[in-house]
């Protein structure tokens, strides 16, 4: 009896998973297999007739793996998104802590938590020509004022350096996400039940002790959540750095999904080793998400147990209540 | 700590902070400003220096020239409205729903739907849409509004983030006491659930449209019928014109599409702003 | 999540590619092993010229631009019984974002009523669908019912658009109305104040032919306080142009001695100060085209449309006498180049290939007053206002047209422009110059800006180009 009854619920979780699984088998799961395929197959060209398959099909892993422009366009990756995302969580953390405290009040915070997000608003495409315009050379506005107020002598080839390149593409990103993440984290912070504040304050726990002893525990999940989103949208980085220097100057800003956007459509269509980067890279973001949730795990279970344990209560009550007034 | 000390500590904490918010603030607004401004410059005045302060007088050039096209603009408007709207709402609900399914249920396939759901969501986006545009072709879905709506069922990162903030912040005793009052399973999700995930669909629902809204290839390769265009098709048609490009315009075309999206921005936002209780956890 | 939506963008450029080829010839289309053959199974429908419901025929076009959809308005205002028999269906997609590709490959290899009956494609990747993958896909001209050899030899075409627009077997399938021969663009007064005059065949002889007098030229230029061209991406064209060979011979990566020259060429433009080191369409560069740089600019080499849409739009004036507008002449360029220009195709399964046919012949190949380049040479093409003048690809249409221009103190262009055409040469072209012209670029760029040396630069391009193209490279 009791156990039919757990099923009862169980079937649910089912029925409720349903439009998702549907929508994913009809719009993803196809064209994620049909990539696969070809990325061991000899897929070059526009024309499939030519399509051959490969006396090794690890041959496309193996030419990108060996690939120099593969692997540094991995590191460029890594370099631009520690540079920008490190700050931008760190800002993002130290904003959530302002806006969110309950002593010090900051007048017009409203108004600033609307307005950070707001660089998420334009598109990539203006953002890159406005960017590129800014630091135009030989004549751009920041060149202007460098030159106008004595700091160089003559107007700097922004466009030129590699590194300079590299800090301005990760600033973009930095400077368009930020606002996005502090939103994100705010809306884990306002799920905390201000009991858990309250009696905090009653405690007489400081700001800073009720940060990081109540705030950072209670959003972890969605900080976890904050972080391999991250990682997966940094690891995918292309609009931007397409947009902005077309992976320039001498490849420094190109990242892998430019990489493998260029193995398809910079002229040669070769869609099988294409599909063979796409999956190291896959491999890659489920390998750096693994370490992820590692790292975070310790005090993860521990919610998730307290979860589970208060699942098991409820779910004893529900037998209880069932069994009490039978089927509904 | 004196008293004297702490407040010295406070006005220090506020300068500081306020500087800092003020900066931020000049930073975010700026690019809307230089976009607005450039809306009213003429394309040559945008060439010879695309950043100033100054207005210029040629807004109603621009207008002219942006409306002389081929294309509708109120059309585009409306089109862009219908599909953002329809894939954010499919998005949030149905990722609310999935997460729920998730989280309250205790089923056997759970744990593996969820790590599911993350493999997905870790697949380079180059790889999940391949085959997606031509299998859209082949089901004849090209220039069809639903082929770029009915997606957004399926959006695993918004299920994962739905997910996270239900482990946190559901209570499942709310869900018993529900039970209890012969509330059925789906009828306490709508009535009871979506409330308490107010504050989270609201965050969501604004990536979202703000996504949809601005979406441009995909948009771009399947709606090909003028009357179908949306907002961003017809600025970068503007813009596609190959020996020359009238910035102006251009600019006016994407201070037009951005209205919009700080509407329902702004109006989503009073849930960011005020921080809405969750109702239903106190007492 | 973050990038997704814009990553996505290039997954379904390449969906869509992958998908070109297939339905076309299903029967010999080899399926992947995993049975997941894409498209195969979207036939070619039998092709019956679909009436609309007036019973017109339904021609379908797809452009980047609406110039060539616009063409049909004047078409159907020459020959209104056209008019009558035929209506189009007409598909926009912007070359935005790469865009226009995949959608053009996907409707003609799925084939059947939506097909495109008439597509364009513009210089950047005009070769894929001439000689390249997608060369099958084009009608050869004389199964339009158009005589092509003869029109071209009585319209004075342009040989290098020809060269581009045959296909691997030598039949025409692709040509232009615009042609985009380059002339050297420079300034009147700064050509007096040097040498004492404006004379273009006086100034064609100072600047070349050939690069050494080219820089005798900067060098007297740069006595007077002036540059010579405005970057180094200003002498690349007729250097690129110029080339024996095309980037590739025999499927190797070949740098020709012409195009390796451009090395040194760039870093004598850089250490002499003969220019203002901007690059092409920055601001900067816009800037030296009304004076404001850092010295004074020259010229600029670049096709009649370069005048038309940046030169004179970016002047500082709307009359002569303000910034620099009615300063500027035309002359024979340091050696032949073109830039740019939209080529016309038509599909080879098309069922309307007479109406097509009849359109692109008027376009590309009709030199009388009502043919389209005399309207578009002469600026006429809405009546009774009047339009920008160009060069087109007849020479006859060009040798009986009015190119007087204000903005370039009454000089007739065409006089210049008609040899420029003959000059250009469409031999040395492949589908992968885009890509790996962007290499070479900013291989010189390292070089000259000093942060790599020559042998470094080389083997960085070379290693670009192995690593990303299907290209040998030894």
């Amino acid at each position: 009896m009791k156990r039919r009854k757990r099923l009862s619920y169980a079937k649910y979780g089912y029925m409720f998973s349903i439009p998702f699984v549907v929508a994913f088998l009809l719009f993803s799961l196809y064209p994620t297999l049909y990539t696969m395929v070809i990325g061991f197959m000899g897929a070059k060209g526009l024309d499939t007739a030519m399509w051959t398959s490969l006396d090794n099909p690890f041959q496309n892993y193996i030419t990108i793996l060996t690939n120099k422009s593969f692997q540094q366009s991995i590191g460029n990756t890594l370099w631009i998104w520690m540079m920008n995302f490190i700050p931008q969580i760190l800002l993002a953390l130290l904003l959530t802590a302002w806006f969110t405290t309950r002593r010090t009040k900051l007048k017009g915070q409203g108004f600033f938590k609307v307005i950070f997000y707001m660089p998420n608003i334009i598109t990539a495409a203006t953002i890159a020509i406005l960017f590129s315009t800014f630091f135009g050379y030989p004549m751009g506005p920041v060149n202007d004022l460098i030159v106008r107020f004595g700091f160089v002598d003559s107007p700097i080839n922004f466009i030129i350096d590699k590194t300079v390149s590299q800090v301005i593409v990760a600033f973009i990103q930095f400077w368009m996400w930020y606002g996005y993440t502090m939103l994100i984290l705010i809306s884990g912070v306002l799920g905390i039940s201000p009991d858990i504040f309250e009696a905090a304050d009653i405690d007489g726990a400081n700001t800073f002790q009720q940060f990081f002893g109540i705030t950072l525990p209670n959003i972890r999940t969605i900080l976890i959540y904050t972080l391999v989103t991250s990682l997966i949208g940094g690891l995918n980085m292309f609009d931007i750095p397409r947009l902005y220097l077309n992976g320039g100057p001498a490849g420094s800003t190109t990242t892998a999904s430019l990489f493998i956007y260029n193995q398809a459509f910079a002229g040669s269509y070769m869609y099988g080793r294409a599909s063979a980067a796409s999956m190291i890279m896959f491999v890659i973001i489920v390998l750096a998400s693994l370490l992820l949730f590692w790292l975070m795990r310790d005090k993860d279970e521990v919610a998730q147990n307290k979860m589970m344990k208060q699942n098991r209560k409820a779910q004893a009550l529900a037998d209880k209540t069932a069994g009490g007034r039978g089927l509904l | 700590m004196t008293k004297v000390s702490s407040r010295n500590g406070s006005i220090a904490f506020k300068i500081f902070a306020y500087t800092l918010c003020i900066l931020l603030t000049i930073l975010s607004i700026f690019p809307f400003l230089i976009m607005f401004i450039n809306a009213t410059r003429s394309t040559y005045e945008i060439q010879q220096s695309a950043v100033t302060l100054i207005p210029g007088t040629d807004l109603l050039n621009n207008f002219d020239v942006y409306t002389g096209k081929t294309f509708n603009p109120f059309q585009g408007f409306v089109n862009s409205m219908i599909i953002s709207i329809g894939a954010t709402a499919l998005n949030i609900y149905f990722s609310t729903l999935t997460a729920y399914a998730l989280v309250a249920y205790n089923w056997r396939a759970r744990g593996a739907f969820f790590s599911i759901i993350m493999g997905v969501m870790m697949i380079p986006a180059q790889v999940t849409s391949i085959g997606f545009y031509q299998f859209m072709y082949q089901i004849g879905m090209v220039n069809n509004f639903l082929a770029l709506i009915l997606p957004a069922m399926a959006a695993p990162a918004t299920v994962f983030f739905m997910r996270q903030y239900m482990v946190a912040n559901l209570p499942m005793d709310l869900l018993e006491a529900a039970r209890i009052d012969g509330s059925r399973e789906f009828s306490t999700f709508n009535r009871i659930v979506l409330p308490i995930m107010k504050p989270a669909m609201a965050t969501q629902a604004i990536f979202s449209f703000v996504g949809n809204w601005n979406a441009l290839f995909l948009p771009l390769i399947l709606l090909t019928n003028n009357s179908n265009y949306t907002m961003p098709i017809m600025v970068s048609l503007l813009k596609g014109d190959i020996y020359k490009t009238e910035y102006g315009a251009v600019y006016l075309g994407l201070s037009l599409t951005v209205l919009p999206l700080f509407v329902v921005y702004f109006l989503l936002s009073k849930y960011i702003i005020a921080g809405v209780a969750l109702g239903g956890v106190k007492g | 999540m973050k990038k997704r939506i814009l990553t996505a963008v290039l997954s379904v450029a390449m969906i869509a590619s992958l998908a070109a080829c297939t339905g076309g010839d299903a029967a010999t289309t080899t399926p992947a092993p995993s049975g997941d053959a894409p498209a195969a199974d979207a036939p070619a429908t039998p092709d019956a010229p679909a009436p609309s419901a007036d019973g017109k025929t339904v021609l379908n076009i797809m452009s980047f631009t609406v110039e060539v959809p616009d063409m049909f308005t004047k078409y159907f205002e020459v020959y209104p019984d056209r008019a009558e028999k035929y209506e189009l269906n007409t598909t926009i997609i912007a070359t935005t974002d790469g865009a226009y590709q995949p959608a053009l490959d996907q409707a003609l290899a799925t084939g059947g009523t939506t097909a495109p009956d008439l597509y364009c494609a513009e210089a950047a990747f005009i070769i894929k669908y001439t000689k390249g993958d997608m060369s099958s896909y084009a009608a050869p001209y004389k199964d339009l019912g158009i005589d092509v050899d003869a029109l071209i030899t009585a319209g004075d075409i342009a040989q290098y658009t020809v060269d581009i627009g045959s296909n691997p077997a030598g039949d025409v399938v692709g040509l232009g109305y615009q042609a985009t021969g380059g002339a050297f663009i420079y300034r009147s007064s700064l050509a007096i104040d040097t040498w004492g005059t404006d004379d273009a065949a006086t100034i064609g002889s100072k600047i070349g032919p050939g690069w050494d007098k080219f820089f005798e030229a900067a060098a007297e230029l740069k006595a007077k306080g002036y540059g010579i061209v405005s970057g180094d991406g200003d002498i690349w064209h007729p250097i690129e142009n110029s080339s024996s060979t095309g980037w590739i011979v025999d499927g190797k990566l070949t740098i020709s001695p012409e195009r390796r020259e451009f090395f040194d060429l760039s870093m004598k433009l850089m250490e002499g100060g003969y220019h203002n080191d901007t690059q092409d369409w920055n601001e900067a560069w816009m800037g030296d085209m009304k004076g404001v740089g850092a010295q004074p600019i020259f010229g600029y080499f670049g096709p009649a449309w370069l005048i038309n849409y940046t030169i004179a739009p970016n002047c500082g004036g709307t009359a002569p006498g303000e910034g620099t507008y009615g300063d500027w002449r035309v002359c024979e360029p340091t050696g032949g180049f073109f830039w740019g220009g939209t080529w016309l195709l038509a599909s080879a399964t098309s069922p309307n290939k007479e109406a097509i046919g009849d359109f692109i012949e008027w376009v590309t190949l009709d030199t009388s007053d009502t043919g389209l380049q005399y309207y578009w040479a002469n600026g006429t093409m809405v009546a009774g206002t009047v339009g920008t003048k160009d060069t087109v690809a007849s020479g006859t249409v060009m040798s009986k047209s009015n190119g007087d221009m204000e903005f370039l103190g009454g000089q007739n262009m065409f006089d210049i422009f008609v040899p420029a055409n003959q000059f250009a040469n469409g031999s040395n072209l492949t589908q992968y110059d885009e890509t790996i012209n962007g290499y070479y670029r900013d291989a010189v760029r390292q070089y000259t800006s000093g942060t790599a040396t020559i042998d470094d630069a080389i083997a960085w391009f070379k290693q670009q180009v192995a690593d990303n193209l299907d290209v040998i490279v030894e």
